[in-house]
């Protein structure tokens, strides 16, 4: 592989066409999921609170809605986020051949994949801070933790995104999508203690739970509530998968334009 | 313009060679492309047409082999030679969530082209391919021939020296071909090298000044589709139906000529007039025969023993 070449102006060049596109189609790609962690928020905490009451988190009770709510913020960056890396990006990829497109622009490799990644994760962060505005106004989440949080949901948003672009990268039909999404983005979203605390499942998928990555986001994310004590390694686990996640993406897809 | 006040040469490739699972697709092609001339790739499907366009702009990395467009090594700096080249790829990739102006707006950011600056361009440039009347269309609404004349406009938006054209008039009607092959002869005029690659014989003898014959990613010819034809055939030949191949063939060795299966019949060159062998093939009482200028495809026939698909 040639040497890794990126301007400023290139990255920015090639997410300016798509947040474009998403100007244009937003009523359409744009309400559907970004309502969808909110109306968890709404349905799970209005439906559940009465049946659960409080639940207790690092050591102390919480009422059920302050405890899902930052992980519905978490939830609307993965989901957002790994979409659009693997979704979106697949047919730009293999039908719309968006990325060839750029390539004959004068633009690199490099400047190509990551306005494309960026714009992944930036999808993330929109979806994270609606679902957190929506939070801080039930006052579920204060301001000054929404803003705090900023930089691990931008965390969360690059490494679902390189997730996403990993699978983008993978399948040959768009239907296999759906393998990481049963195989990892449903078992993450309703196991990494999202809407009960990982301590109540067995010790075995209990391991599992916390190694899945959106655990370690969820629990970064509840730090207004009390932080884990391993929580640097969390931290340190969302940076390597990130890492590994968007070389193995590189890897991937690079073969598939430059031949 | 640009071939009088600068060197003639736009680009060099250089021995290109290309494989693909240990099969070669494309086998040590060299060849210079100069300002104000239309260049040709012209061979079957499969010859390795569209891959070494794709090494000419950085799409597919040579095996061996580079190009260079002027100083710049296309291989180590694709990105810097992109911005001097203009590429129309057999795909159209346009955006179908834009508008046909929005596609060269948006594209015309990649080139630090913004704003009032972009969209002043972007008027010329429809202009130039005469879609001025449809900037606001949707692109699934525009017919195939239009749509490879805005690919072309987005190729164009940096005045490029160079421009390639792969396969560009492939499906398009007798019209839209006509239309586009009118935009080529523009660019050239302009001073711009274009490389073109066609399956089309008469799309190769009409716009290209010179030509390289592909076969099988190997050049096996090249010159001017004048030259080609002359040197390669002479200036007549004969097809012929419903006469046995052996005394056709006999014919032929004893007028110093060469006779090829073609369609349902054969095809003879006629050596150059008074020929005899034109008296002779009528006296075989054939079920067709006819006499007609040779062209491109005959080149292609007495090189490959193949029609050009």
């Amino acid at each position: 592989m040639k040497r890794l070449v990126a301007t400023p102006w290139g990255v920015y060049s090639v997410w300016h066409r798509h947040a474009k596109v998403y100007q244009r189609t937003w009523l359409v790609n744009f309400l559907p999921p970004v309502t969808e962690p909110i109306m968890y928020l709404i349905a799970f905490g209005f439906g559940l609170s009465p049946l659960v009451g409080d639940v207790i988190y690092a050591g102390q009770p919480v009422s059920y809605l302050r405890f899902i709510a930052p992980a519905m913020i978490a939830i609307g960056v993965l989901f957002q986020s790994f979409f659009e890396g693997g979704y979106a990006s697949f047919i730009r990829l293999n039908f719309q051949k968006t990325w060839q497109a750029l390539l004959t622009a004068p633009l690199s490799f490099t400047e190509v994949f990551l306005g494309d990644w960026f714009w992944a994760a930036t999808k993330g962060m929109i979806a994270g801070t609606l679902t957190g505005l929506v939070a801080v106004i039930w006052g579920l989440y204060s301001p000054l933790n929404l803003l705090l949080s900023l930089p691990l949901m931008l965390l969360g948003s690059l490494l679902f995104g390189a997730m996403g672009l990993l699978t983008a990268g993978s399948v040959r039909q768009i239907d296999q999508i759906n393998i990481p999404i049963f195989l990892l983005i449903i078992p993450m979203f309703t196991l990494c203690g999202t809407y009960f605390p990982r301590e109540t499942l067995p010790p075995f998928l209990q391991t599992i739970a916390t190694v899945l990555p959106l655990s370690s986001l969820i629990d970064l994310l509840r730090w207004n509530l009390g932080l884990p004590s391993y929580w640097w390694l969390q931290f340190l686990w969302l940076v390597t998968l990130m890492l590994i996640f968007v070389s193995l993406a590189i890897r991937k897809i690079y073969p598939q334009l430059i031949k | 313009m640009l071939g009088s006040t600068m060197n003639t040469t736009a680009l060099v490739a250089y021995s290109l060679t290309k494989e693909y699972n240990a099969t070669p697709v494309v086998q040590e092609v060299s060849f210079n492309l100069n300002f104000s001339e239309v260049l040709g790739l012209l061979g079957p499907n499969g010859a390795g047409k569209t891959t070494i366009v794709g090494m000419l702009y950085g799409g597919v990395a040579p095996d061996r082999g580079f190009v260079k467009l002027g100083d710049i090594q296309v291989q180590s700096d694709g990105r810097t030679a992109r911005a001097k080249m203009g590429i129309v790829t057999q795909e159209d990739n346009l955006d179908p969530d834009f508008s046909v102006f929005e596609n060269l707006l948006h594209f015309a950011h990649h080139y630090h082209l913004t704003g009032k600056t972009a969209r002043k361009r972007v008027g010329e440039l429809l202009e130039q391919v005469n879609l001025e009347a449809h900037g606001q269309k949707r692109i699934d609404e525009l017919s195939g021939g239009m749509k490879r004349r805005l690919v072309l406009a987005r190729a164009l938006i940096n005045r490029p020296h160079v421009v390639f054209l792969d396969e560009p008039t492939t499906g398009l009607d007798p019209d839209a071909r006509q239309e586009f092959w009118k935009l080529v002869i523009d660019l050239k005029q302009r001073g711009c090298g274009v490389l073109l690659t066609t399956h089309y014989m008469d799309e190769a003898q009409r716009l290209c000044d010179r030509l390289l014959l592909l076969q099988q990613g190997q050049v096996i010819d090249q010159g001017t589709p004048l030259e080609l034809i002359d040197r390669t055939i002479g200036k007549e030949v004969v097809e012929i139906e419903g006469v046995d191949e052996a005394r056709l063939q006999a014919l032929a060795t004893q007028f110093n000529s060469w006779c090829r299966p073609f369609g349902s019949g054969y095809l003879l060159a006629l050596p150059p007039a008074p020929t005899p062998l034109w008296d002779d093939l009528v006296a075989t009482e054939p079920q067709r025969l006819t006499r007609r200028h040779a062209n491109l495809e005959d080149v292609f026939l007495r090189l490959t023993g193949k029609v050009l698909e």
